[in-house]
């Protein structure tokens, strides 16, 4: 118990603060800990042996690109557009398919809109595996089995963007209010009647938003998939890599950007208008 | 099973359903947790009654309202309504039963983004295709049902707005259009009115004893005020620690019997006034 006095001078008896002190030697501890753990991780032999004194040494070396990268060669504009409109293609279709597959897929996710464990945690154990994949991994796959070109590129895009869309929409629904699907489950409909009527109007916005983020993303990664041959920008981006043409890299990469601005601001002001 | 509408004018949805009684036996609700819900309830309720089911949050009347449409399955006893059995009911046959008892929740319990009207459809589910449910239309039939429920909690005017934008007890009423869009036989509903303000609470009761004195419905109602509890029930059920304390006339029931019921002296928050 401790006493505070207040400012027209009462006496307030303010119960004790539940194990501050130990709360507060704990905190300390487990930052110390933090501490010790990333330095051991960047210690020689033991962590991965990040060694500072390299940057001093070769700085140079990535200063010249930095240089390069800072004037954009602009005369290679013409030759950038039809990969950029390919990866555009590919990150739109992807995200079309992969939303059109993630709706029903976020709702069996979800404990509220699909009560039998079992399905459920089956489901969650394969979008687990297929989010651990790197979809760089699944264009190196797929190109292999079905060739070079923007159809491996768009089908790793479309396994990243359910993964991604599944798990943040199942959350959004576990974390939504139960109320109206018992309302609904009480009015006698099935599951599937209760999670179309109920569940899905109330989903749908945080689902777009999902969708939309998704295709910002799916345009950036659609330029890395190009790097084993599954189209777009990213094989343009492998060649004049292998060249040394960082004034034409640097135009591909404020292409992205511009690409990445626009969608960003697109989805912003579509956001406004859905909430 | 009779869920056509029988009655005078063939194609009007105006006649309401025979109202169906409830017979509880020697009814035990455990849940997973271990807490007991219900303790050994005996309860008849006959068609056409306009029951209070009084008693303090955690006395048990969630439970017994929820075992009636089997949101709550019993541990152990024997619930009955109409000529049914809930307690053995699954799937299907559960799904046809709790299609034909309307349900009203002290939350609203509306899909928000939804329509009014969409809302008020899902009433309509057990009655819908599920191809229909999933393309989102519904029968013209399912749709004048909906607006004539619509109409009868006077919220007719509101049918295309979003049931988010609408007052509490607006919410509530699209919520008594959407039980009475079932043609229900038998109306529950938990603490309907303990969200809302004084007059609307009143209102909202109004409401449920239309619907018990106009269409015959069976109507049990939870509530935790003594003076909604003598106002609007025909008979009222004491509640206390799942056990059935006091059965009667609600008139009849002095200040010393909700004592009893509760367990301790009467406050002034145990009355709504008006």
């Amino acid at each position: 118990m401790s006493q505070v006095v207040t400012a027209d001078g009462r006496v307030l008896t303010v119960p004790p603060r539940p194990r501050g002190r130990h709360r507060t030697v704990l905190a300390w501890v487990a930052v110390l800990a933090v501490l010790a753990v990333t330095a051991l991780t960047m210690a020689p032999r033991v962590g991965i042996d990040a060694d500072l004194s390299a940057v001093a040494g070769h700085w140079r070396n990535g200063a010249s690109k930095i240089v390069a990268l800072l004037a954009p060669d602009w005369a290679f504009f013409p030759r950038t557009v039809e990969p950029l409109v390919q990866t555009l293609q590919m990150a739109v279709i992807a995200t079309a398919i992969g939303a059109v597959v993630s709706l029903p897929l976020s709702l069996w996710a979800a404990r509220p809109t699909n009560p039998d464990r079992w399905s459920r945690g089956a489901l969650r154990v394969l979008l687990n595996i297929v989010r651990a994949v790197p979809e760089l991994l699944y264009a190196a796959v797929l190109v292999a089995m079905v060739g070079v070109g923007a159809l491996p590129g768009i089908i790793a895009l479309v396994l990243f963007d359910v993964g991604i869309i599944v798990k943040l929409v199942s959350e959004q629904i576990e974390a939504a209010d139960t109320g109206p699907l018992e309302a609904a489950t009480a009015a006698g409909g099935t599951q599937l009647q209760v999670n179309r009527s109920v569940a899905v109007p109330d989903v749908l916005p945080g689902f777009l938003n999902q969708t939309l983020y998704v295709l910002e993303l799916n345009v950036r990664a659609s330029a890395v998939l190009g790097l084993v041959g599954a189209g777009g920008l990213g094989l343009l981006i492998d060649a004049v890599r292998s060249f040394y043409r960082y004034d034409q890299l640097s135009l591909i990469i404020l292409e992205i950007l511009v690409v990445v601005v626009v969608i960003d601001s697109a989805s912003a002001a579509i956001r406004r208008r859905l909430v | 099973m009779s869920v056509t509408s029988r009655g005078a004018g063939a194609g009007t949805v105006r006649s309401a359903p025979a109202p169906w009684d409830i017979r509880m036996r020697d009814v035990l609700v455990r849940y997973p947790n271990g807490v007991v819900g219900l303790n050994g309830v005996d309860l008849d309720i006959e068609a056409g009654q306009m029951v209070a089911v009084v008693g303090l949050s955690g006395s048990g009347k969630s439970s017994l309202i929820r075992t009636v449409n089997g949101l709550v399955p019993v541990t152990s006893g024997t619930v009955e309504v109409g000529a049914q059995r809930v307690d053995t009911a699954r799937g299907r046959e559960l799904r046809a039963l709790r299609g034909q008892i309307g349900m009203i929740f002290q939350s609203f319990n509306l899909a928000g983004r939804a329509t009014v009207l969409s809302n008020v459809l899902v009433g309509r589910l057990t009655h819908a295709a599920t191809w229909r449910t999933l393309l989102g239309t519904y029968t013209e039939q399912d749709k004048a049902i909906a607006f004539e429920a619509l109409d009868r909690v006077g919220i007719l005017d509101k049918a295309y707005q979003r049931a988010s934008h609408l007052s509490g007890g607006q919410q509530q009423r699209v919520a008594i259009a959407r039980a009475l869009a079932q043609t229900p036989h038998l109306v529950l509903a938990d603490e309907p009115v303990a969200s809302l303000d004084p007059p609307t609470a009143h209102e909202v009761m109004g409401d449920l004893r239309r619907i018990n004195q106009e269409l015959g419905i069976t109507v049990v109602v939870n509530l935790h005020l003594l003076d909604l509890a003598r106002e609007y029930g025909t008979r009222m059920i004491g509640l206390r620690a799942g056990t059935v304390v006091y059965d009667g006339p609600p008139a009849q029931a002095s200040d010393a019997v909700f004592e009893e019921i509760y367990g301790r002296p009467l406050r002034s928050g145990d009355v709504l006034g008006s």
